[in-house]
């Protein structure tokens, strides 16, 4: 055992992501056998890979967040927030779809500054911005669109090619830019002065800030990031779901930070990991379609994905326990 | 010679503290409130206006109260929003569907809160997890196990007349024709005061107070904080279940899937009365006079034309502002 | 004074505690009788706190007896000490903020009054032992209310309220008033009338010499003897305490030139109730010692001057012009470094690697447009690593796994990367072992020669003297005094140091 995590390839990508990987392999043999076959297929991975780009950006952002030592969960509902006005400002305004996708991301970092700039610059805690904007978001969206589900255009219709950020044809596009944006975005954290910032703050805000370091403006970027990358969500949920209906998306919260969490970063800050993020995120888009394949119900995915974060969230306290 | 200095500082206080401090400014606010609601629209000045407050005010004050003792410790709970609706559907289910008496029911409301409040306690005090992530869990975990014990359907508790139906009594009871009397007002109010004591004049307020104020410190004067920490949690759980017991009265059907929203209220309502965001302090009757804030706004703005959607953006900024006002009011302290 | 010493009734034998990278206690003994107030003796991180955290059960000993009223003990928690009447009086306050006096002195013990809480009682309570000890404190005030030295005597009443036999006061005098301490010492007698066995942790010599009967020193975690106070000098004292670090002789001269520029000029600076009206020069090359005792304000100074708390009045200037510094961001900008007294919180981000707080403060130099320069990066960590001797593996190494001193030589690796020229060194050497000590000396000793402007707060007398070319003494808040290397003596120190303005 020690053997194999003195080996060098294995160090360099992390044993935890390793065996996470395997998890992800194993699952999904599961889930083909579990359900006599029906999981296995091309056309079934197309399904899954809608359901893991989304939560995928919504986990890419809140990492950064959790990176600081903060949370933020009001992503999912910020996510509804913003396909919400933007298609109403399609559907409804006759808005051309370029600029409402660019709404649709407005609205995503607009509400992390909001979020950022409570929290660091007021010292808010991040669990009390988070109900609010959850609440905030919500009622912004059902107010916009008069209480109305909004669809998005299909495929086929003249304004439909912003489903070709998913697919054409068969190829999924989207996965080419999901993992596209996941480089970025762990260069983004490892490579520059940002995300040097935010993860050293996350581990000790006062010895940064005693460095001249500004604080407050990396924590609110945190959060900004988050918000862009939530306004992206958002684009990749209604070209996968085309429907949204105001009121929901909480539960993503959950799942996104589940994705995250179990990735390897650690609640307390200063550690992330964006590879682990990609792969916990595969692991809960698998367990989410999965859980539905077997027959049961959305119920038993709250369960389950409510066991599964508790569960990672103690795994990190444990290992932090150990270090002292 | 003790005495003397005590006599001394309480002269030096401001009129207002006197009073209760924030207490009673929000008291003046909740009377501002409802005296605008009453200058624009008519229609509020009615009995049946002051009735539906009340209705609407109990599941929340009850939350309030409860959360309160978590939030003193500084931390929160977010699974009694949906604990509630989860409790009330499977309560209602027993009752409707097998047959079971309507004190059983009940008290299944009560169990369930008391045991998700220990599990609660248990993942943050013995496990050591970020409270608002442990009772996020919870939430949705909540949210899942009510539907799916109900099979997804709403559930109606028995109506009024109907066999059982008598515990919506328990909140509101008809004296004369169509005249209700909002019975529920008066256990509030015997509530508040009990819990009042509790918080102010036993161990579990006192320890709860103390681990907000210095967990460490607390510990090492002997004090078996994991338990006293889960008690806190208890509490909000049982609470929930008062919650749902007076939710299930007062609305005809629970629906699945609903709830989410509701802990913003609660927790809106405790942190407006007084109650610190960041622990160590907090006030039940606070929280009954905060939670009365957010009831005003909730059913006063569709009376002046906003739809029911500006109040959840308006509950949202308000307990944004109490947080800031508490901010500030430390930052000051400070300096 | 009476000499009534009894039988002894706690015997700790051998005591031998590690943590990682630090030999704490090196099989350590102490010996207390009844009706004796005994004074355990040493520099700040000498192991005093660590041997009475043992005794009363927050560490667990690695090896060692401890003998108590006849029987061997060993307790797992301060609850358990405290049943058996050994009571701890911590350096840091345990103080509950928002809850009463009386509420605080009887945490955990309350009176019950059916299901309740009898506060009525817990106040009268309070108020007759305030009275026996001739406190005037308000038992229904809010802890959080009361200045530091009120706190402090009402965690001595706190102690003293308890069934004791034993009661450690550790450091308790370092935030009281010269009023206090006789209040305190009243208490001390009058304790050991009753046959009590007192454990006195201090390092002012004045104190020991009028209240012990007896004095336990140690030095770097090891025992180093027993003396009887009424037989003993205070050069005997210091000597056993000290050790050798003495010998290395203290500054008589400042190496400063007559004509160094002025560097920093600290005008009439305000910043809360520690810092009124401190005004200063320092000069290039040299360094400056600030003395006092604790909670005199030489950390806030340092803080305000930094920028790490608001300065409520009056002016910087840096090399004859004059500077806004509203946070560190402007202090460093301007050259100025800081390097706390306590590193893990305020100093170094320890989950983080050598090289990444090396660079910490000078990210811009090392970017490459948008990207961080690791190899620059890398190359001027190991710069500093060879130039100031640091002990790692590698630069990769976590800041965590490093020793005291080590960590304390990359945060200079910060400051020196971020070519700062005025360096505020607080408490340089707090937890740090002797041998890397004199390291760190030889280190700061070299930046001044180099030109740096340093700034060196610390509450070590012996370092104070060896290190200043001059010395500003505070109290309470104000500055007291400056004197010059040449004319400073531990006495006069201490003299402003205590000195009661108003």
């Amino acid at each position: 055992m020690e053997k194999i995590k003195e080996n060098s390839f294995v160090k360099k990508v992390g044993f935890n992501r390793i065996v996470l990987f395997f998890v992800m392999i194993l699952m999904y043999a599961f889930f083909c056998v579990a359900t006599g076959g029906s999981f296995w297929g091309f056309s079934r991975i197309l399904n899954l890979l809608n359901y893991a780009y989304f939560l995928g950006f919504l986990s890419l952002g809140v990492t950064f967040v959790i990176a600081t030592g903060g949370i933020d969960f009001s992503i999912g509902p910020v996510m509804f927030c913003c396909a919400l006005i933007s298609g109403y400002c399609l559907t409804s305004y006759g808005i051309p779809m370029p600029v409402c996708l660019m709404i649709s991301i407005l609205v995503g970092i607009i509400f992390g500054i909001f979020n950022g700039y409570l929290v660091a610059y007021w010292s808010v805690p991040p669990f009390i911005v988070s109900m609010a904007s959850m609440n905030i978001a919500r009622g912004v969206a059902s107010v916009f669109t008069k209480t109305q589900s909004v669809s998005w255009p299909q495929s086929s219709a003249e304004a439909g090619w912003y489903r070709n950020f998913i697919k054409i044809g068969n190829i999924p596009v989207g996965l080419f830019i999901f993992l596209l944006m996941a480089v970025i975005c762990a260069m983004v954290l490892n490579n520059t002065k940002m995300g040097r910032y935010i993860l050293s703050l996350g581990s000790n805000k006062e010895a940064v800030r005693l460095s001249g370091v500004n604080v407050k403006k990396w924590e609110m970027l945190a959060y900004v990031i988050c918000g862009l990358l939530v306004g992206i969500a958002a684009i990749f949920f209604v070209s996968a779901y085309t429907t949204v209906q105001p009121g929901y998306g909480d539960q993503y919260n959950n799942e996104a930070i589940a994705g995250c969490v179990m990735g390897g970063t650690s609640m307390a800050g200063g550690l992330a990991s964006i590879s682990g993020t990609v792969i916990g995120v595969f692991i809960i888009a698998l367990l989410q379609e999965g859980i539905l394949a077997l027959g049961f119900t959305k119920d038993y995915q709250l369960i389950i994905t409510g066991i599964i974060v508790i569960v990672a969230v103690y795994c990190d306290v444990i290992a932090r326990r150990r270090k002292n | 010679m003790g005495n003397k200095t005590m006599k001394l500082d309480i002269k030096k206080k401001p009129a207002i503290e006197k009073l209760g401090g924030q207490r009673f400014i929000v008291f003046l606010v909740v009377v501002a409130l409802f005296l605008f609601f009453c200058a624009l629209s008519p229609n509020f000045r009615k009995y049946t206006t002051i009735i539906s407050i009340l209705d609407y005010s109990y599941y929340i004050t009850f939350m309030a109260i409860g959360v309160t003792f978590p939030l003193i410790t500084g931390g929160v709970d977010l699974s009694i929003g949906t604990g509630l609706v989860c409790y009330s559907l499977i309560g209602g289910y027993l009752i409707t569907f097998k047959g079971w008496p309507m004190l059983a029911g009940l008290a299944v409301c009560l169990v369930l809160g008391i045991v998700m409040g220990i599990i609660n306690g248990c993942l943050i005090a013995i496990m050591d997890l970020p409270p608002f992530l442990a009772t996020l869990c919870t939430c949705m975990i909540n949210r899942g196990l009510g539907s799916i014990v109900v099979g997804g359907f709403g559930i109606s508790w028995p109506a009024k007349g109907a066999p059982g139906g008598w515990f919506r009594d328990i909140f509101k009871i008809d004296i004369v024709d169509k005249l209700k009397l909002p019975l529920g007002f008066l256990w509030i109010l015997i509530i508040v005061f009990i819990m009042s004591y509790v918080l102010n004049h036993t161990k579990v307020g006192r320890y709860t107070l103390a681990i907000g104020s210095n967990k460490e410190a607390t510990r090492l004067s002997g004090v078996n904080v994991r338990f006293y920490h889960i008690i806190a949690y208890a509490i909000s759980g049982l609470f929930a279940g008062l919650a749902a017991i007076s939710y299930s009265a007062v609305f005809p059907t629970i629906q699945p899937g609903t709830g989410a929203g509701f802990e913003l209220e609660a927790i809106g309502g405790a942190i407006i009365g007084g109650t610190s965001a960041t622990g160590g302090a907090g006030s039940i009757i606070g929280a009954l006079i905060g939670v009365f804030v957010i009831c005003l706004l909730k059913t006063g703005l569709p009376f002046i034309g906003l739809q029911a959607n500006w109040q959840q953006i308006i509950t949202g900024l308000v307990l944004l502002g109490a947080v800031l006002v508490d901010i500030l009011k430390k930052r000051k302290k400070v300096s | 004074m009476v000499k009534s010493m009894g039988e002894v009734i706690l015997t700790m034998k051998e005591i031998d505690k590690s943590f990682p990278g630090v030999h704490a206690l090196d099989h350590v003994n102490l010996e207390v009788r009844r009706g004796e107030v005994h004074a355990l003796m040493g520099e700040n991180g000498a192991g005093k706190s660590t041997l009475m955290k043992v005794l009363t059960g927050i560490y667990k000993k690695d090896s060692g007896t401890i003998i108590y009223e006849g029987k061997e003990v060993e307790y797992h928690n301060t609850k358990e000490a405290q049943d058996a009447g050994i009571i701890i009086v911590h350096q840091e306050l345990n103080m509950l903020s928002h809850l009463t006096v009386a509420q605080n002195i009887f945490i955990g013990r309350e009176f019950k009054k059916g299901l309740g809480i009898d506060d009525k009682r817990m106040n009268d309570e309070t108020e007759k032992l305030f009275q026996k000890l001739n406190m005037d404190i308000d038992p229904r005030q809010l802890m959080g209310n009361l200045t530091v030295g009120k706190q402090q005597m009402c965690e001595i009443a706190k102690a003293i309220s308890h069934e004791a036999k034993i009661i450690v006061f550790d450091e308790p005098s370092a935030a009281l008033t010269e009023t206090e301490i006789e209040e305190l010492f009243k208490i001390i007698r009058d304790l050991r009338e009753k046959g009590l066995g007192i454990v006195y942790i201090s390092h002012r010599m004045d104190e020991i010499k009028v209240i012990t009967d007896r004095i336990t020193v140690m030095r770097d975690g090891t025992y180093v003897g027993t003396l009887i106070t009424d037989e003993s000098t205070k050069n005997d004292i210091i000597n056993m305490m000290v050790g050798r670090v003495i010998y290395e002789e203290p500054k008589t001269k400042s190496a400063v030139p007559e004509d160094a520029p002025v560097v920093l000029k600290v005008d009439h600076l305000n910043a809360g109730k520690m810092v009124q009206d401190v005004s200063f020069e320092l000069h290039k090359g040299e360094i400056l010692g600030f003395s006092g005792l604790m909670g005199a304000g030489r950390t806030e100074t340092a803080r305000a001057l930094f920028g790490a708390d608001p300065i409520e009045s009056g002016d910087i200037y840096i090399e004859g012009k004059k500077v806004i510094i509203k946070n560190p961001q402007d202090a460093v900008k301007n050259g100025i470094g800081y390097l706390s007294e306590d590193r893990k919180r305020y100093g170094i981000v320890v989950q983080k690697t050598l090289t990444e707080n090396t660079t910490m403060a000078s990210m811009d130099d090392y970017m490459q447009g948008i990207f961080i320069d690791k190899k620059k990066e890398r190359e001027v960590a190991q710069k500093y690593v060879d130039s100031l001797a640091t002990k790692t593996p590698s630069v990769d190494q976590l800041v965590v796994n490093l020793s005291g001193g080590n960590q304390q030589k990359v945060v200079i690796a910060k400051w020196l990367t971020r070519n700062c020229d005025i360096l505020i060194f607080d408490e340089p050497t707090r937890g740090i072992d002797v041998g890397a000590k004199n390291e760190i000396y030889k280190l700061i000793n070299q930046l001044a020669k180099e030109g740096k402007a340093i700034i060196m707060i610390s509450s070590e007398m012996t370092e104070i003297l060896r290190m200043s070319d001059r010395i500003v003494v505070m109290c309470e808040g104000k500055k007291t005094g400056e004197i010059d290397i040449s004319e400073a003596t531990q006495e006069n120190i201490m003299n402003l140091a205590t000195r009661d303005i108003g």
